[in-house]
């Protein structure tokens, strides 16, 4: 047993940056062989390599944390801090989304017609789906808020239902939003339209993935018993981006759907 | 028979998922009893062992801020140490950008060569 007196965790030597590493390289100059030499096996490698690195090294984390109990209070703090530095990442990943939304929408060039939407686009009613996509995602966020209230008093089986709900919830806005993407009368080739529509709501779309996904682990760790009513950061962390996630929606919903039909 | 097995197989892991909380010892069921255990029923390893000591009023793994002391004759500042010396880095004053650093030896406290402010080397054991 390893004899420190320091509460920080001095991790164990891994291979898992090292495998995360090379599966960056193999998906970005996978991708780039696809696009030229019609070939997608070191694209689809790397994913591979990518999915494998994603399991193990969370994996080791949880099995470090929960299991072996290296995450002390500061430990957590610094954790927290790291979560919190990722979002706001995030935040300004999606403002240059919107700033090139903004930059176009605001001052529609003549061959656009002059005027926002671009002449010849069809939008989508705000008011239909999108709304209701709009509620979905409050609605999660209130589901998430009584699964973490469920948590810290201990309520094992209302945590268990209303983290549930939280995931269907998103696998829902998922399913109506693959609809949208489906019916939806213009395309991401449709001008700088299409391009600012599909991309920003396309990103935020893989966010609503990736977000029920660490609901989803976090649903079978709650099973699992690995939160307790105190220590249960995993669970913190992905609530934390799920509101992320919602926020980043109520600014497309108000800006691109609303304003900008 | 590979049948026969995979069937006792299957009503032993049955039997044993239904019964997990019925398993649950009456005595340690008390703060579980809706489900969900607490650090107290369930922290391990360096975090059990923080959280309990910080519980008795202790902190081997220097979590707290330290205690402030005036650092006089009567008063000097205590600098725990799992060996015999420690180095000390006195900022002398407030703000000061230039830190006075020197090793304190177990024995009589030592005087910063600089403010002249007292500390005194107290032996801990190792945590473990």
């Amino acid at each position: 047993m390893a004899h420190q007196a320091h509460a920080y965790h001095m991790v164990d030597p891994s291979p898992w940056p090292l495998t995360g590493a090379v599966a960056a390289l193999l998906v970005t100059s996978g991708t780039a062989i696809w696009f030229h030499f019609n070939s997608t096996i070191l694209m689809t490698l790397g994913t591979m390599l990518l999915l494998l690195t994603m399991y193990q090294w969370w994996r080791d984390i949880i099995r470090e944390g929960t299991f072996q109990g290296h995450h002390t209070p500061p430990v957590q703090k610094g954790l927290r801090y790291g979560m919190i530095l990722f979002i706001t990442s995030e935040v300004f990943f999606f403002l240059g989304f919107f700033w090139a939304f903004y930059h176009s929408s605001l001052a529609p060039t003549p061959d656009l017609g002059g005027c926002w939407p671009p002449a010849g686009i069809t939008t989508l009613d705000p008011f239909e789906v999108p709304l209701l996509n709009t509620a979905v995602l409050l609605a999660s966020g209130v589901t998430v808020t009584w699964a973490h209230h469920s948590i810290m008093e201990g309520d094992r089986k209302p945590a268990i239902q209303s983290l549930a709900l939280t995931i269907l919830l998103g696998f829902y806005f998922t399913f109506l939003q693959g609809l949208e993407y489906f019916e939806a009368p213009f395309t991401i080739a449709d001008g700088v339209y299409g391009s600012t529509f599909f991309v920003a709501t396309g990103f935020h779309g893989l966010h609503v993935i990736i977000g029920s996904t660490f609901l989803a682990v976090c649903l079978l760790r709650q099973i699992q018993y690995h939160f307790t009513s105190e220590h249960h950061f995993g669970f913190e962390a992905a609530a934390w981006y799920w509101h992320f996630v919602d926020v980043v929606w109520l600014f497309l919903y108000i800006s691109i759907y609303w304003w900008g039909s | 028979m590979a049948g026969r097995l995979l069937l006792r197989a299957c009503t032993t892991t049955t039997l044993q998922l239904r019964s997990n909380v019925v398993a649950r010892p009456l005595h340690r069921a008390m703060a579980t009893v809706r489900g969900i255990p607490t650090d107290e029923e369930q922290a391990t390893g360096l975090e059990r062992r923080a959280l309990q000591a910080l519980k008795h009023g202790k902190d081997p793994y220097s979590i707290l801020k330290p205690k402030e002391y005036a650092g006089t004759q009567e008063d000097p500042h205590i600098v725990p140490c799992i060996g015999t010396k420690r180095l000390v880095g006195c900022l002398c004053e407030e703000d000061n950008t230039a830190i006075v650093w020197f090793w304190l030896h177990e024995g009589d406290a030592q005087r910063c060569p600089s403010c002249g402010s007292h500390y005194q080397l107290v032996h801990h054991e190792l945590p473990h």
